[in-house]
């Protein structure tokens, strides 16, 4: 993945920066420690009516219905749907969130050893990105509907923010510890490859999202075949530069 | 204010802004009327002449002061809270519509705005709205209005002349939502009347004040403090012909806690509040706050 840097490293750049003010808000402590537990995501009200609201998504999709469902089960009234500021798209954010917190949990890496053939980076990414596709299924039929919430000008900055998150958790996940720009190149094509196949997913009428998987995998094969290229192409222009010079510099050029 | 408030209060406003001396110790019982430091006592009493005078002019003078926006910024604020219980898609029937409070209320301009949307838009024929206020000439005005609505003789409109620190006619836990727009800043008491909207919000009621609040953009501020010093007391003179009246309402303005400082009285309140606790409207000029009364489950 990494000779893809040339061709995305400006992608990378502009999108990292775009969401760094959003990652500045919401997390108090501004680096990661495994001696500290990471405070749960949403307080303990607003957590309890999304849950109970979350259960009803894929009867009632995500509208205000829901919430208001959800906060009957919770032992609130419809008003206390007013404690979620952003209404709907505090639902949405709920799932993304508690979905992207879940990876860490749900997917587990066989140990190495045995042969001594261990999981490529490569092969965990595909894993994770499939793991966090299949957590969409309770509700693909309703998904289209966050996806519009998401759309909305107010909330396409938050929610471009929680997609680089994402990549960002899949890539720390499955182990990669790249720290030049492809760190950048990384995110971003797993970011566009992850939204589009979610896109294709919510289409995906076949028989357990046979479908998704396949299209992620060719997605995946474009990366590297592009990425190959795009190395390959690096490479050459490199050493016949490097030639051109050399060669001008034996005929006496002061180069 | 009581004397330990008092002080409190002083030392808070010290930080930010340099207030007139004050002598905190000395005289417990007084509170702020607009830039004036007057007894308590008074308070109330001078609070209900501003508005007894401004009653039958209050509307208009709402339009020239704040340029029809201050329309913008109630519908706003009803159509947020979304007033009402649709009958179809709510599944439970044990209870029908919602219970709205609607403190300083007088003319009614939040009540009739929150039954219009929980008939229009949600369908709901039984949300009722208590209106109360403690100037009686502001309900007389609210009633008097109430007779262009299809609500005025319905059950679901109801008028009562109430201090909003003690709703004694009001029981305990028996109200989905209380709002007071634009009123909480004339409160001689704003702590008790606080405490007083948690005891009568059921768990898991919403309380919702919208009130003028502090403009962040220091340039614009500039141009707003002309305004609404230069302005508006003039504009009050023109119009409604009490000059003393509309300065008080001014420097009340700037006399109310700011932002923060409010959505943190109503945490010291008992209220869970939703993101940061408040939601600026036009920069700042007025801000909508929220407080949630936690249900028995969570506590």
């Amino acid at each position: 993945m990494a000779p893809a840097r040339l061709a995305t490293s400006l992608l990378g750049t502009l999108r990292a920066a775009s969401t760094r003010p959003a990652i500045a808000w919401r997390q108090r402590c501004l680096y990661h420690s495994y001696d500290y537990a990471q405070p749960p995501p949403f307080p303990p009200a607003e957590s309890a009516i999304l849950s109970c609201a979350y259960a009803h998504v894929p009867s009632h999709g995500f509208t205000i219905d829901t919430l208001k469902l959800g906060a009957r089960d919770a032992g609130y009234l419809d008003v206390s749907t007013n404690l979620l500021p952003r209404g709907v798209f505090d639902l949405v954010n709920y799932h993304l969130v508690t979905q992207r917190l879940a990876l860490q949990n749900n997917v587990q890496f066989p140990e190495e050893g045995e042969q001594g053939n261990k999981m490529g980076v490569g092969a965990k990414v595909r894993k994770l990105t499939l793991a966090r596709l299949r957590a969409n299924e309770a509700i693909i039929h309703r998904w289209q509907e966050a996806l519009a919430i998401m759309a909305q000008p107010t909330y396409v900055p938050v929610s471009f923010a929680e997609l680089a998150r994402l990549a960002d958790e899949i890539w720390f996940l499955s182990g990669d510890q790249s720290v030049d720009s492809s760190w950048y190149t990384k995110r971003a094509t797993l970011s566009a490859i992850y939204s589009s196949t979610e896109m294709y997913m919510t289409q995906d009428k076949s028989a357990n999202f046979v479908d998704t998987e396949q299209f992620l995998d060719n997605r995946l094969q474009d990366l590297i075949k592009v990425g190959g290229f795009v190395g390959g192409l690096g490479e050459w222009l490199n050493y016949t530069g490097h030639s051109t010079i050399n060669l001008l510099r034996s005929k006496g050029a002061r180069i | 204010m009581g004397e330990s408030r008092c002080f409190s209060c002083s030392v808070r406003q010290a930080q930010q802004q340099t207030p007139p001396p004050k002598s905190p110790q000395g005289r417990p019982q007084t509170t702020h009327f607009g830039f004036e430091t007057i007894s308590e006592a008074l308070k109330e009493q001078r609070v209900g002449a501003v508005f007894s005078s401004v009653a039958s002019s209050y509307d208009s003078m709402n339009d020239f002061m704040s340029l029809g926006i201050h329309r913008l910024w109630k519908d706003h604020f009803v159509r947020n809270l979304n007033p009402g219980r649709n009958p179809l898609t709510s599944s439970s029937s044990q209870e029908q519509g919602w219970n709205i409070l609607d403190i300083a209320g007088g003319t009614g301009d939040i009540a009739f705005r929150m039954l219009d949307h929980a008939s229009t838009i949600n369908h709901d024929a039984h949300t009722k709205v208590t209106v109360a206020d403690i100037n009686p000439e502001m309900l007389t005005e609210g009633k008097k209005r109430a007779l262009q609505t299809p609500y005025a003789r319905s059950p679901r409109l109801k008028f009562v002349e109430a201090n909003a620190e003690k709703l004694d006619m009001i029981p305990s836990n028996s109200i989905d939502l209380y709002t007071v727009a634009f009123g909480i800043r004339n409160f001689t008491h704003k702590e008790a009347a606080l405490k007083e909207a948690f005891r009568v919000l059921k768990p898991g009621g919403v309380f919702a004040c919208l009130e003028f609040s502090k403009v962040n953009n220091p340039l614009f501020d500039a141009v707003y403090q002309r305004w609404s010093f230069g302005a508006i007391p003039l504009i009050g003179q023109l119009v409604a012909g009490d000059r003393d009246s509309y300065q008080y309402l001014v420097e009340s303005i700037a006399r109310f806690p700011s932002q923060t400082e409010f959505s943190d009285m109503i945490k010291d309140a008992g209220f869970l509040v939703p993101g940061k606790g408040y939601e600026d409207l036009t920069n700042g000029i007025a801000a909508i706050h929220k407080g949630v009364k936690p249900a028995e489950k969570s506590l």
